[in-house]
């Protein structure tokens, strides 16, 4: 129904696709498979008409297309749905549905026939949405239909989902995968961009694998293995999927030992409910849930930057009630936030500047009152060069690097540290496979000199491949531990959505 | 080195531009003799008249417009230095005019009612002046950390309030000249001489302490903000403020500190004001210097180095404007120019991708200019 | 008392039309996403050009001019902000800058520092019927544009809330690249609100010299860019609530000239300084009560880029 034309795009110095040519038929499910940067994203985009090809053509029904912008697109029957939600948080579900076409009288918008029309779409492929509710109210995995429903609103035949599975549970994205085949069943194609090769397996009917910008093969899902897979995706013998764990027992000294931690997130609301547990030395914990059960407001209470309201506990020879970001580093914990420009790195000053965040007093960046310029220098080339960070320059302003180098600085910068305890969230989000290879380890390394590593990540894949322990999250409630090698995926799921689970995911 | 250069370049370009358009303007209104005319008055009466130097040896010619540019400068340097360090730690200080404003009138009290020698009398008039500014911008520091009251705002009704409170109520009441009599005097009793800033050339220009002393200044806050590690601390903070809490940064002290700061400069540029030239509170400063200052930091690239020269370049151009009245053209001109350079200075991306030479498709820059950290969100 | 508060009420009336056209135009450029501080600046053109258009054209027409004017600055804004993103913040100080020096150069260039020769203002309306009944007929009098200060924030919350328009624009300043993804255009949307802006500033600032006074001063319009402003945050960046806000703005002016005037033994004992301060007093307390919570578009101030990676 669709081909692509040997398409190319380059952003800058960079090429982000370079001739890429692909056929997406009717009423298949076809995947796209890529490390980050590989351009799944960006072949998709210039297909919704966001990026403008620099040459090649798009023709639809045999019939060369312009995209110009995603009203072209939407006009030829493509919807998309983003990694991340394209949606208006402050609108209803009907409102972002209706966007851009909304009924209306004599210029007055019909929001009574904006809800039927979208509690029609929303009837007729099966989801259940309330279209008044505001979307910020909604789970993640609701907010995910709300972007589908969106596209078969607008007619879209050819449903484009990049990286959809990235934050639901397993269970969720079984729905998914329903929808995905229902969709297809019913004549509609549905093109899967992912980096999960399992998962890409089991839902997708043709693979495509592409590289460093180029399409590099294209494979029957059915007769294909999934170390295959990431041999094509990688180009070399270099398979990078999780080796083999061992587990590491909790033998070392106990660092952290929370009880009935009690904190309020952002928004007001509670989101620890009441957490306990434990980190020793020489061990990785892993908190595996859906986003926003209280993770992100874990690590922000154990690194002093969010207050706790109830519970206590004792952290690395303290309390944990009154903690402060700089008392928290003073007793050794060490942190890498998820949201790195806003919290771990200040973008616009220099690599040595930020590689000094966090030790700014002491030395060697510091000498009594003033910047030691020196010693910060010399600290700084010498973890440059030891993470392989690029370019190794440490007068160069932080923004400057690629996502996966400011990424190596911080991790760097706070294993420098020496922390006793590490508090990760999220460490490899976003990273290409080389770079998400060299954190992890680095982590290992971490624990296995006899640090202890709380790592909370939204990607269970990352979870089940690094933790020798792991507390399962669901409402600010620990609502399950498994320690390796009795990791079960499918029940961490489960623990993952409560007790009441299929309910629940629908939201 | 190159890095520093291309930092400088598009401030400079954009007064030179300014310059440019405003000849051309005049040229334009008038015609292009009187716009140069107009220009050569600028430059004798900012830099001294040189020509007339060398045919008289009177060496006043240079030095009284010389000693007028230092005057403006020093004051277009304070307010100046003032929206910089604000800036710094990432607020944007709209007040500096009600800030200079209560401090020129604390200098003026502290001027006429203290009995003191000139070696204490004039470091405690400007302490005065320091301290009632700073304290005055605290305010909006204050509301900004614990209320979540954005600065611009608060900025700018705190400016009303020191207008309101001073010009329309202390200079024209219990502090005006003369109070409880009948003389009508506006403004407050003129200062003791010994808190008169010493005139440095004596007879020869009006030039005066305020002028090395705020240069003074300068040189102090570009070592505190580069050398120094609170200054390092409170750039991280204005940079990236949550970066800075998450590294154990002190941001609400590094916060206050600044905006104290701030407040303390606009409130010494109405010390200077105050001791410096005028002698007493005037009733009313007579002048936008806040609005100056926010021009001046923002051309300098809020830099203190780059906002002294700013300020020595505009002073000069401040003082010249007096003389294109001459040729009839009003003495604000030079505020056109400062303005059109500010927006030259805003607009510098449409210039700088004009200017870029076309070897490859036009790469649409992806960094955000670094001017101002943050955008009113109250 | 009777008297004194129909003072009051018609001196209020009488000054907040300025205020709140300008209010509007900074909610409606903000809600969209793109900050504009230039207001001030936008007032005073929209305030000169309508004063010198009104000397040798009818009145209204000098409005429409003064309109056109806000307009052409807020242009310059939009160009900066919307097609090159550069820093909305700074660029609105500029355009402040410049129409003040501009306007003071212009002004003593052409008529010297008396303003421009007296123009005639917009006719009062007089309602016969009103004013005779006590209370109600402060609203006889006034200018067109009063009543159209009274209409418009009910008309733009229509907009905003109930058309198909106003939700775009609402979306656009919480998430433009959402609007982006649905085929809608994130630029002609701002540039829409931020012309709009401008010809809203420059009519307040037109209202400053055809309707307020009869000629354009050398301080017009004094700060009031800045208290519109101050007005669309205490309004939080609602049309109905920079209505109220530039009402009660404008009464706190109208209770200083009222009391001066009306009750010249109070200025005995309260100074005229405190009620010139407390509308700005008043104000910072109501925000620092109303706390954290920010009412701000979410994307507001941030340059819409759609090719990023």
């Amino acid at each position: 129904m669709i081909s692509l034309r040997h398409i190319h795009k380059r952003f800058g110095a960079v090429t982000a696709l370079d001739d890429v040519s692909l056929d997406i038929g009717t009423g298949e499910v076809i995947a796209l498979v890529g490390e980050n940067g590989a351009g799944k994203s960006t072949l998709m985009n210039v297909l919704y008409g966001l990026y403008q090809a620099d040459s090649g053509e798009v023709l639809v029904k045999g019939q060369p297309v312009r995209l110009r912008s995603p009203r072209d697109a939407i006009a030829q029957g493509i919807g998309m749905v983003h990694q991340h939600f394209m949606l208006v948080p402050t609108l209803t579900v009907a409102e972002n549905v209706v966007l851009g076409r909304e009924p209306s009288r004599w210029g007055r918008m019909d929001m009574d026939r904006a809800c039927q029309e979208v509690a029609a779409t929303c009837e007729r492929f099966g989801f259940k949405l309330d279209p008044r509710a505001r979307v910020d109210t909604l789970s993640v995995g609701s907010q995910q239909k709300v972007e589908i429903v969106k596209a078969l609103h607008r007619g879209a035949q050819v449903l484009i989902l990049d990286e959809p599975t990235a934050v639901l549970t397993p269970q969720e994205s079984d729905d998914l995968f329903r929808v995905a085949r229902g969709l297809a069943a019913g004549g509609r194609t549905v093109v899967f961009i992912s980096h999960k090769l399992r998962e890409v397996l089991s839902v997708a009917e043709r693979v495509a694998v592409m590289r460093r910008g180029r399409l590099v093969a294209e494979v029957r899902a059915a007769n294909t293995r999934p170390e295959e897979l990431a041999a094509l995706m990688v180009g070399e013998s270099r398979v990078p999927l999780a080796e083999a764990q061992t587990y590491h027992p909790p033998g070392g000294e106990k660092l952290l030992e929370a009880k009935e931690l009690r904190a309020r997130g952002e928004d007001g609301r509670p989101a620890l409910q009441g957490i306990s547990l434990e980190v020793h030395a020489g061990e990785i914990v892993g908190i595996a849930g859906v986003d926003g059960n209280g993770q992100r407001e874990l690590a922000e209470v154990l690194t002093g930057l969010r207050t706790l309201e109830g519970g206590g506990g004792n952290l690395l020879g303290g309390p944990l009630t009154g903690l402060t970001p700089a008392e928290a580093r003073r007793r050794g914990v060490g942190h890498v936030p998820e949201d790195r420009l806003w919290r771990a790195v200040v973008k616009a000053m220099t690599v040595e500047e930020n590689v000094a965040l966090g030790r700014q007093t002491q030395a060697p960046f510091a000498r009594g009152l003033q910047v030691d310029f020196a010693g910060r220098r010399e600290r700084t080339a010498a973890l440059l060069k030891a993470y392989e960070v690029r370019p190794p320059d440490p007068e160069v302003p932080l923004q400057a690097l690629s996502g996966g180098n400011q990424q190596k600085v911080v991790v760097a910068r706070e294993l420098d540290a020496g922390p006793k305890l590490l508090v990760v969230v999220q460490p490899t989000r976003g990273l290409d496979i080389g770079a998400v290879a060299q954190v992890q380890a680095k982590l290992r390394e971490a624990r296995d000199k006899g640090a202890g590593v709380l790592l909370v990540s939204l990607d269970l894949e990352e979870v089940l491949a690094l933790a020798d322990r792991i507390y399962v999250f669901f409402e600010g409630r620990v609502t399950g531990t498994f320690t390796r090698p009795e990791f079960d995926e499918r029940e961490i799921g489960r623990r993952m959505l409560g007790t009441h689970g299929e309910e629940v995911a629908h939201g | 080195m190159g890095e520093r250069l291309r930092a400088v370049l598009p401030s400079v370009f954009s007064v030179f531009l300014a310059l440019a358009v405003c000849w051309v303007f005049i040229a334009l209104t008038r015609d292009a003799e009187t716009a140069t005319g107009a220009y050569l008055q600028m430059l004798r009466g900012g830099l001294g008249d040189w020509a007339q130097y060398f045919e008289s040896e009177r060496l006043t010619v240079l030095t009284r417009p010389l000693g007028e540019a230092a005057i403006k400068a020093a004051l277009l340097l304070l307010t100046g230095l003032s929206v910089t360090v604000a800036f710094k730690v990432g607020l944007f200080n709209i007040g500096a005019q009600g800030q200079m404003l209560v401090g020129a009138l604390a200098a003026a009290v502290a001027g006429a009612q203290l009995q003191l020698p000139a070696v204490l009398h004039i470091p405690v008039a400007i302490l005065a002046a320091c301290v009632t500014g700073g304290l005055w911008a605290l305010i909006a520091a204050g509301l900004k950390l614990a209320r979540g009251v954005h600065e611009v705002i608060s900025t700018i009704m705190l400016n009303w309030v020191a207008v309101s409170l001073v010009d329309n109520w202390l200079s024209v009441g219990p502090l005006r000249a003369g109070a409880g009599t009948h003389l009508s005097i506006t403004g407050t009793a003129e200062i003791a001489t010994s808190a008169q800033l010493p005139r440095l050339l004596g007879e020869m220009s009006r030039l005066h302490l305020g002028f090395p002393l705020a240069l003074a200044v300068a040189l102090a806050i570009w070592v505190w903000l580069s050398r120094l590690r609170s200054g390092f601390e409170t750039r991280a903070v204005g940079l990236g403020s949550e970066a800075a809490r998450a590294a154990g940064i002190p941001v609400v002290r590094r916060t206050a500190q600044a905006m104290g700061l701030a407040g303390a400069l606009a409130g010494m540029a109405g010390a200077v004001l105050v001791l410096g030239t005028e002698y007493r509170y005037p009733g009313g400063l007579g002048a936008p210097y806040g609005f100056d200052g926010i021009a001046i930091s923002l051309i300098g690239g809020n830099h203190p180095l780059g906002v002294a020269l700013s300020a020595l370049f505009f002073g000069a151009l401040r003082a010249g404007g007096t003389r294109m009245q001459l040729l009839g053209v009003h003495k604000s001109y030079p505020e056109l120019i400062q303005g059109l350079a500010l927006l030259f200075v805003a607009g510098r991306l449409v210039w700088l991708a004009l200017l870029r030479p076309r070897k490859v498709a036009p790469v649409v820059p992806t960094r955000q200019p670094e001017t101002s950290p943050e955008v009113p969100r109250a | 008392m009777l008297e004194i508060i129909e003072a009051l009420l018609s001196s209020t009336l009488e000054y907040f039309p300025a205020l709140l056209f300008a209010a509007l135009g900074a909610t409606l450029s903000e809600r969209s996403g793109v900050v504009n501080v230039g207001v001030e600046g936008m007032m005073r053109a929209g305030a000169f050009c309508a004063a010198v258009a009104a000397i040798t054209f009818p009145t209204p027409v000098g409005v429409l001019v003064g309109m056109l004017a806000g307009a052409g600055m807020a242009a310059i804004h939009g160009y900066l902000c919307i097609r090159w993103r550069s820093d909305q913040v700074v660029s609105g100080m500029a355009i402040n800058l410049v129409a003040l020096a501009g306007g003071t150069y212009l002004l003593e260039s052409l008529y010297g520092p008396n303003g421009t020769p007296p123009i005639h203002q917009l006719t009062r309306w007089h309602l016969p019927g009103l004013s005779e009944v006590p209370l109600l007929r402060v609203l006889s009098g006034h200018s067109a544009l009063t009543w159209l200060a009274l209409v418009l924030p009910f008309a733009f919350h229509g907009l905003l809330y109930r058309t198909p328009l106003g939700l775009r624009l609402r979306a656009v300043g919480e998430k433009p690249h959402a609007v982006a993804t649905l085929g809608l255009s994130v630029t002609g949307l701002r540039w829409l609100a931020v012309l709009g802006s401008g010809m809203l500033a420059g009519l307040g600032g037109a209202t400053l010299s055809t309707a307020v006074l009869d000629r354009f001063e050398q301080h017009t319009p004094a700060g009031l860019g800045f208290m519109a402003l101050a007005a669309m945050v205490f309004g939080r960046w609602t049309p109905l609530g920079a209505f109220l806000a530039a009402l009660f703005f404008a009464f706190g002016g109208a209770l200083r000239i009222g009391l001066a005037s009306s009750a010249p033994g109070l200025l005995e004992v309260v100074p005229q300084g405190f009620l010139l301060a407390l509308p700005y007093v008043l104000t910072l307390a109501v925000l620092a009560f109303q706390g954290q919570r920010t009412h701000a578009p979410a994307a507001l101030g941030t340059p819409y880029e759609q090719e990023s990676r």
